[in-house]
């Protein structure tokens, strides 16, 4: 082989190998895209963002479908052209970039695809659950009615109140994942969500303290509808309403596992 | 970049791949795989959480960046710039503005310009704020931590110390002592190379080229954002993946810790940016998940250091600075925003 015919056939796999990259680039992009638009459908974006911020998943979806098929654009130029081609263009030079970075991009893929989608749950509470809760820009707590408060309304409620004995009596209805932990009474357990500002980097577990007879049956983690009144009483160590249950109900998760401060 | 930077860049990818790796296997050991299946799906709920907040900011970044290196050329830019130094630098800290690139768009730029004979502190200190001052990395940041003390101290700190150093470089600098010879005397770049880096956009910003038709400029633009989020893409999935792991695999205790101490947190915060390399427009994603647990003082820290300087930003100034000044460009906001995020933890109370 001369040292020309050399050089060409190098040419040509470095070619080919860019080819395959790009083949590669656009399935990465156009399914990430349908992955968003996945999640979207499928309402799984909730598992992962505040609601708030789902308008971004459509400009993600966007973004990936239109940069997909301005590449799969770019394949078909590319079709069966040889590679000296490629340098007449201004623009068209895209380099090839190492493999390892192609797989590190398709990861996301690979865990979106594959692990089924689920919202942090009991498992996932790292250094317990909290009974204070952010009180953040907007707090109209009062003004819902105590049957239609939930669980980061109930705690916002108790944080702003310095007289516990106040919530003595008043109804609740809320609904959350069993948690319990070794150090609780044989009757106490939590009902708990997650609180999400923004995604799930920032969940946050907060739960109301229930008080109920067969507790040791409920299963850790299990969604419940608990109803009942509050009683003031020690949790922790601490003084605060404990919801003593009258029914304690199995219920569906939720469209929107988390609660949004 | 030049080819050992490459080789140490793809190295230290396949050592932080390792590492990640790694962790999962020893927590499969530790766990006897009992309850591995949860535990690896709470890890993937961590994970995709970051990337889907944080990807959408990054194709827009990039999609910016394309329009900019298609449609723009580097006089447009020098036509920005007053001759008073101190005006100059004033314009450095702000031009990120009207040229929103974050920190792997900005050594290009950067490189371009001063080829077009921009001041030496005036390059250096667009190179360090743009980053954060500028309108995508304003709403991520807001769409993270809310309009508030995070984001008026990231914004201010950044410009504080950017401003600093540049006048430290307009007292004390000479172009031929700053710029490596290849820089100042300018060959049209090959994005410092043609393989591995986003840079490779740069030969369309030479200066007799033609203003491009708005169809092609598009097609380019396109086509550039598409290719540089694979370049960039990287650092957000590898940083996800580990403060994933963090979050899911290191106790409370131990981060908190490691968080309250005021010194300790704030390097612990900058070694991570470091490390990371992860792009200005995502990072508050990832700071999210150790605001809890962290000083606001690391917090800061890590959302102003990281932007300046990274290992990904560090290669890219080799390849338009000399070594020297390098040290300097990552002492300088090194130490700055070490003082300022200890200063934080000690007398503010936030």
């Amino acid at each position: 082989m001369t040292t020309l015919e050399q050089h060409h056939a190098h040419d040509h796999a470095a070619h080919q190998a860019q080819m395959a990259q790009l083949w590669l680039k656009t399935a990465i992009l156009i399914g990430l895209g349908l992955y968003f638009i996945y999640n979207i459908v499928t309402g799984n974006l909730s598992n992962y963002i505040n609601e708030r911020f789902a308008w971004l998943a459509y400009v993600a979806a966007g973004l990936f479908l239109l940069t997909g098929v301005f590449n799969a654009h770019r394949l078909w130029e590319n079709r069966g052209h040889d590679h000296d081609h490629d340098h007449d263009h201004e623009g068209h030079n895209h380099g090839t970039i190492s493999w390892g970075v192609l797989a590190i991009t398709a990861i996301p893929l690979v865990l979106g695809t594959l692990i089924p989608s689920q919202p942090l749950g009991a498992e996932a509470v790292n250094g317990g659950v909290n009974t204070s809760a952010y009180q953040g820009a907007q707090v109209t707590t009062v003004s819902i009615p105590p049957l239609e408060r939930n669980v980061l309304d109930w705690l916002r409620a108790f944080n702003r109140e310095t007289d516990m004995a106040s919530f003595e009596g008043q109804p609740a209805d809320v609904v959350g994942f069993v948690y319990r932990e070794p150090t609780f009474g044989d009757d106490q357990f939590m009902i708990a969500r997650f609180t999400v500002s923004c995604c799930v980097a920032d969940a946050n577990a907060i739960g109301v303290p229930v008080q109920w007879a067969t507790t040791p049956d409920l299963p850790q983690g299990e969604w419940m509808r608990v109803t009942g009144t509050f009683t003031v009483g020690d949790f922790r160590g601490e003084r605060l309403p404990i919801l003593q249950a009258a029914a304690v109900e199995v219920v569906a998760q939720p469209d929107h596992p988390y609660l949004y401060p | 970049m030049d080819h050992e930077a490459r080789k140490t860049l793809r190295r230290l990818i396949v050592w932080v791949g390792g590492v990640a790796v790694a962790i999962l296997a020893l927590f499969a050991l530790l766990t006897g795989g009992d309850n591995l299946g949860t535990i690896i799906n709470i890890f993937s709920t961590r994970f995709l959480g970051i990337f889907i907040e944080a990807v959408p900011f990054l194709l827009l970044g990039t999609l910016v960046s394309g329009l900019i290196e298609a449609f723009l050329t580097a006089d447009d830019i020098a036509q920005f710039v007053p001759r008073n130094p101190i005006a100059a630098t004033l314009v450095g800290t702000f031009m990120g503005f009207t040229f929103p690139v974050c920190e792997c768009g900005v050594v290009p730029v950067v490189r371009r310009l001063y080829s077009k004979g921009l001041p030496i502190p005036v390059g250096i200190t667009f190179l360090l704020a743009a980053p954060v001052i500028n309108p995508i990395v304003l709403a991520s940041t807001a769409a993270a931590f809310g309009f508030g003390t995070i984001l008026v101290a990231r914004f201010v700190i950044t410009a504080l110390v950017a401003f600093t150093v540049g006048l430290v470089f307009a007292i004390a600098a000479r172009p031929q002592e700053v710029l490596r010879a290849r820089t100042a005397t300018f060959a049209p770049v090959m994005g410092g190379s043609g393989e591995d880096t986003p840079i490779t956009v740069m030969p369309l910003l030479t200066v007799k080229a033609p203003r491009k038709s708005l169809a092609v400029g598009l097609r380019d633009a396109v086509n550039l954002a598409g290719d540089e989020f694979f370049e960039m893409g990287r650092y957000l999935i590898i940083g996800s993946l580990l403060a994933a792991a963090m979050q899911t695999f290191v106790s409370q205790e131990v981060l908190s810790t490691l968080g309250r101490d005021p010194v300790v947190s704030v390097v612990a915060m900058q070694i991570f940016a470091f490390i990371l390399s992860v792009c200005s427009t995502v990072d508050s994603f990832l700071a999210l998940a150790f605001a809890g647990t962290f000083t606001t003082g690391s917090i800061l820290a890590f959302l102003t250091f990281g932007p300046m300087v990274d290992i990904k930003s560090m290669l890219m100034f080799l390849g338009v600075f000399k070594r020297r000044i390098v040290a300097y460009l990552i002492a300088l906001p090194l130490l700055l925003t070490l003082l300022i995020g200890i200063w934080i933890n000690l007398n503010l109370n936030v």
